[in-house]
Formats: C-alpha cells, structure tokens, sequence
C-alpha cells in the first residue's frame, strides 16, 4: 500500500461531503447577491438607498463603494457573506486538524504510527489549502459567468485578485486555528484564536472607519489590509496579500515549533 | 534473556512530572527481547504514562529510556514502524468503515501483507465493513488490536488490551501474544488485575504511585502468594493443633469454628504464604479430617502492593540488587 500522502487523503476521505456543502453555500450566496446588483444597482439606485442610511452605519458596513460593481461585490459577498461563511468553515477545519483530534484522543493514535509530527501538521495544513484553492476556482468561475449579465463590470484578473484576497484573509483564521491547536492541543482555544482573528479585524475595521482620528486601527486589521485597497476594483495589491499569506506562514511555523516539543493528549 | 540479548526496552530512571503531579518517579525495568512483560497497577500508577514515553507521545521529565535500541524522542517515524501500539483509552473515529481505517493506518506503517487485515479480523470476529463510529467497545477494541498486530512489529505495546473483550475472544487474544512471542517478538503490556497477563506474562512489574513496587515473574508471585486453608479435626484435638498453628512460621489469621462441621468436629481456618511444606509437616503430627488448601490468591497478593501495605518480598534474591 501506498503511504504517500496518507494523512491529507484521510481528511479528504473523512470531509469531501462538508467540502461540497460549503461550496454549495458559498455558489448560492454568490447567485443570490450578484444578478441583484443588474436589477437595481446598476442605474444609480442603490447610491439612492446608500444616501438615505444613517452615515455611520455605512461606514461601518464598509457600504460606501456600493455604487460600483467591484465594490458591490465586495460589500456583499468577498467581505461579507462569503467571508463570513469560508471563516466558519476554515475554523472548524483548522481546529479539527490538530485541537479537535487530540481532544476526542485519536491524534494520540495516529502519532503512534510511522509519522513525525511536522508531517501531520504538514498535510493537514496542505488540505485545508488544496480545500480553499478549490473553492477559489469555484468563486472565481462563478463570479466571472456572473460579471457581465449582473453588470458589475469587473476585469476577470480582478476578480482572481478579490478571490485570492479573500482567501488569504481566512487562510490566516485557518492558520491561526491550526497554529493554536498545535500549541496547545485545545479545541476552545483553537476556535478562539480563528474565529478571534477574524472578528478582531472586521471590528478594527468597522470602528476605524467611523472618524478619521480612528483610521489608524486599520494598520492593526487583517480586514483592511485585504480590502482597503480594494483588489476587486484596482488588481491584486501585492503588499497586503504578502502580509495576509506570510503572517499565516508565521503562526504555522510557530504551531510547528510548539507542537514537535510538547506533550500530546495529556 | 541471555546478556548478550540487547532488552527491547530498557528504561532508567524514568521520571514524568505534570506540572507538580509526579506521574512516574525514577523508574527501572528492562523487558529482554522476545518475552512478554506485563505492568499492572491501579488507575493512575503511571503505566499509562509509561507507555505514552514509549511511543514519544509525551516526553520524560528526566531519566532515560531506550526502546529497540533507540530514544524514542530521537527514533522518530522509523523507529516507530518498529512498534504495534494500542491505547488505553481508544477514540477511533472518522466517517470511513474499520477496514478503511485500517488501512489507513496501514498505509502509514507500511508492510502489511494484503489480506493481513481481513485474516485479523476473521480471527477476532469482528465487522470490517461496519463503520467504525458505529462498532460498539469490544468491537472498537478488536479493530484497535488489528491496527497494532498487523504489521506483525518487533514491539507491541499494549495498554490495556483485553477491556471490552469478551472471554473467548481474551483467550484468542492470549493465543497472539504466545504467536507473537514465538515469532519473536516482544510484548509489553498492561492491566488493572493480574489474571489478565498471568497466563501470557513472563514478567510482572507491578506499578504503584508511579514507583514500581516490585518486578516479578508470575511464579514468583505465585510463591509468595497467601493461601486460604481449612483444617478440621476431632475436638479433642483442637487444642493441640491451636498450638501447633500458633507456633509454625508463615501462618496467619488463624480462626476457629465454634461449631465444626459436624458433632465433635473442630474447624479451623488461616492463611499461609510459600511455607506450604512447613505448614503440611506441622499437621501431619495431629490427626486430621479434613484438609483444604486454596489455589493461592494472586490477586489478594498483588493487592497488597497497590494499598502499600506490608508485602512480602519475592523470593528472588537478586532482586534488591535489580532495583
């Protein structure tokens, strides 16, 4: 029998159905959201219902490029329902990888066997990356078909950059989920640490928006580094995208360097 | 266990410390290559944590141990290829049935010969096809003990291996640790109670507080053992041998029946440890009705590590000298 790659098979083995069920999701969010942009966006209106909302409660939404396609997009499905919808998702996968599998004891198994401990966190950690690059070519593919009959107008390089964006910003709630569970082998604080990331960011964000005396919390938001430059609008910003994958680099290293040392399943 | 033979395991002061808990306190044994060792001790002895060193799941405090030649830490994938391992605590999991699990585990040991699983799973009676969340505790166990024999390794390390088992499929399970030893291989293994390694164990370590209380083998044991014995005689004889009881060496918790077993019978009850030839010798001056000698008790024996009481030191001499 093969043993190449084994463990990233096993997780693929054990969650193809939730992987479908997610990119289910995430296509229906994009189909429900995109075509409403042609129906009423498009010629002005929503700029209309924009101008009628109380101005902090757009600026905390982040609902002030609405007008535009590429900021439409972006304000309803890659900074909001599909970024909320793949953080759920990479929490739970990067706290099953480690923290969950030590908890309910079958990490302690698996560890027994002929694998080193970097090669677990290896393959699991290429999983969950293999996962989000599949759902990218789906958001990628479904947002193209559905650019020109919504009318948002948005180049098709664009469109990677967002999706690639968006996918650095969870790859680094995934990482930071992976990473702490590494550490510490627990599911709460594997959660924590993924879901905190991310709800830290859009917080940060959301409050710096409201004055300019409050812009500077952006510097310090995962959020804004992925969408203040608004890579759905302009193209990839190779800064932001550098800090969102490396810092997810960095907090797998950590998990790593912690995990090879410490006591499993204690 | 010629010298010459390196021990599969060999550990040295083997201490474990969880925060200010000591797991396990400066631990010695050796299990030589090609025998099978048994540990036996209460809940929370540390033989749990001595296996978990073993297979570099957790890490010594201090002290060192060698498995197969190597540190565990240091021995890494390859060395641990080497070893079968079957948890205490066994969490089997995942959607997948036990024969898909199994042979993922098999992909990751390498070396399993193809039907290898499927002939495991014949001899223990269990469903491979099922899925494994689904198979009930001895069920899971049985799968837990296809996983650590299948790649037929130098080394079984098994925590507890007959829980959830029923009797025959126990004794099937003693039949592979004597074919395991026959092969060749060494087999280190664990229980709450003695009579569950008794019949496979060369050796019994038995482990208290996380010290070892003492290493022996099941003869051992066995001589050191108390037995229950039941003496009737005539009444008029029963002073005599009250005197002759209460003067021999090794006797102990003598007690006498007001009421013998029947008119003008005395019945008297007590304890003896190894000093069954002085005991019989020392009756053989009075005459007897009836003589009963129990099986030893194993178990009470043992027992009296576990709660710290006095125990009698096994016969060997050289055991102090291999502490």
């Amino acid at each position: 029998m093969n043993g190449t790659l084994a463990l990233f098979r096993r997780v693929f083995a054990n969650s193809w159905r939730g992987l479908i069920g997610w990119i289910v999701g995430l296509s229906g969010a994009l189909l429900l959201y995109l075509p409403l942009y042609s129906s009423f966006g498009a010629d002005g209106e929503f700029e209309a219902i924009i101008d009628s909302l109380p101005e902090g409660l757009v600026n905390t939404l982040g609902y002030d490029q609405l007008g535009t396609g590429a900021g439409y997009a972006q304000g309803t499905f890659f900074g909001l329902i599909g970024f909320v919808l793949l953080t759920i998702a990479v929490v739970g996968w990067g706290t099953s990888a480690i923290a969950s599998d030590e908890e309910n004891g079958q990490l302690e198994l698996t560890l027994a066997h002929a694998v080193s401990r970097g090669r677990v966190l290896v393959e699991r950690t290429a999983a969950i990356v293999v996962k989000l690059a599949i759902i990218g070519v789906v958001v990628v593919g479904l947002t193209w078909a559905l650019n020109e009959p919504s009318d948002l107008g948005m180049e098709p390089m664009h469109i990677v950059a967002g999706t690639v964006t968006m996918l650095g910003l969870t790859m680094l709630s995934a990482s930071a989920s992976l990473g702490v569970g590494a550490m510490t082998g627990s599911r709460t604080w594997s959660i924590g640490a993924g879901a905190g990331i991310a709800v830290v960011g859009y917080v940060l964000t959301a409050v710096g928006n409201q004055s300019e005396d409050l812009e500077w919390l952006h510097r310090f938001s995962p959020y804004s580094w992925a969408w203040d430059e608004n890579p759905l609008a302009v193209g990839a910003d190779w800064g932001s995208l550098g800090l969102l994958y490396g810092l997810s680099l960095v907090l797998l290293v950590a998990g790593w360097l912690v995990f090879r040392r410490r006591d499993v399943a204690i | 266990m010629t010298p010459t033979t390196p021990a599969a395991i060999d550990s040295r002061g083997l201490t474990k410390h969880y925060g200010s808990t000591v797991a396990l306190d400066r631990v010695d044994f050796q299990v030589p290559t090609g025998t099978v060792f048994g540990v036996i001790g209460p809940n929370g002895a540390g033989k749990t944590t001595t296996m978990r060193l073993l297979l570099d799941i957790i890490r010594p405090t201090s002290g060192e141990v060698s498995v197969l030649g190597a540190d565990p830490r240091s021995g890494g994938p390859s060395l641990r290829r080497r070893i079968g391992f079957l948890p205490g605590e066994l969490h089997l999991g995942g959607r997948g049935s036990g024969r898909e699990l199994l042979r993922h585990y098999a992909r990751i040991s390498g070396g399993v010969p193809a039907d290898r699983i499927e002939q495991l799973g014949d001899r223990l009676g269990v469903d491979l096809s099922r899925p494994v969340r689904k198979l009930s505790k001895g069920n899971k166990q049985k799968v837990g003990l296809i996983q650590a024999f299948m790649h037929e390794p130098e080394l079984l390390v098994l925590d507890e291996p007959t829980s959830g088992l029923d009797p025959l499929v126990q004794q099937e399970f003693l039949t592979m640790v004597r074919e395991a030893k026959a092969a060749g291989q060494t087999v280190f293994l664990s229980s709450h109670v003695l009579s569950e390694v008794q019949q496979a164990a060369d050796e019994v370590a038995i482990l208290r507080d996380g010290r070892i209380a003492t290493i022996a083998t099941v003869k051992q044991l066995r001589e050191t053992a108390v037995r229950h014995v039941r003496v009737v005689v005539a009444e008029e004889d029963a002073g005599a041998l009250a005197a002759t009881l209460s003067a021999s060496p090794g006797i102990s918790a003598i007690g006498q029946s007001p009421l013998g077993p029947a008119e003008g019978e005395s019945e008297f009850t007590a304890t003896i440890d190894a000093h069954v030839d002085d005991f019989v010798k020392a009756l053989a001056q009075h005459p007897i009705i009836d003589l009963a000698i129990e099986e030893p008790e194993l178990e009470e024996s043992v027992m009296r590590y576990y709660d710290g009481s006095d125990a009698p030191r096994p016969t060997d001499d050289d055991e102090e000298d291999a502490r």
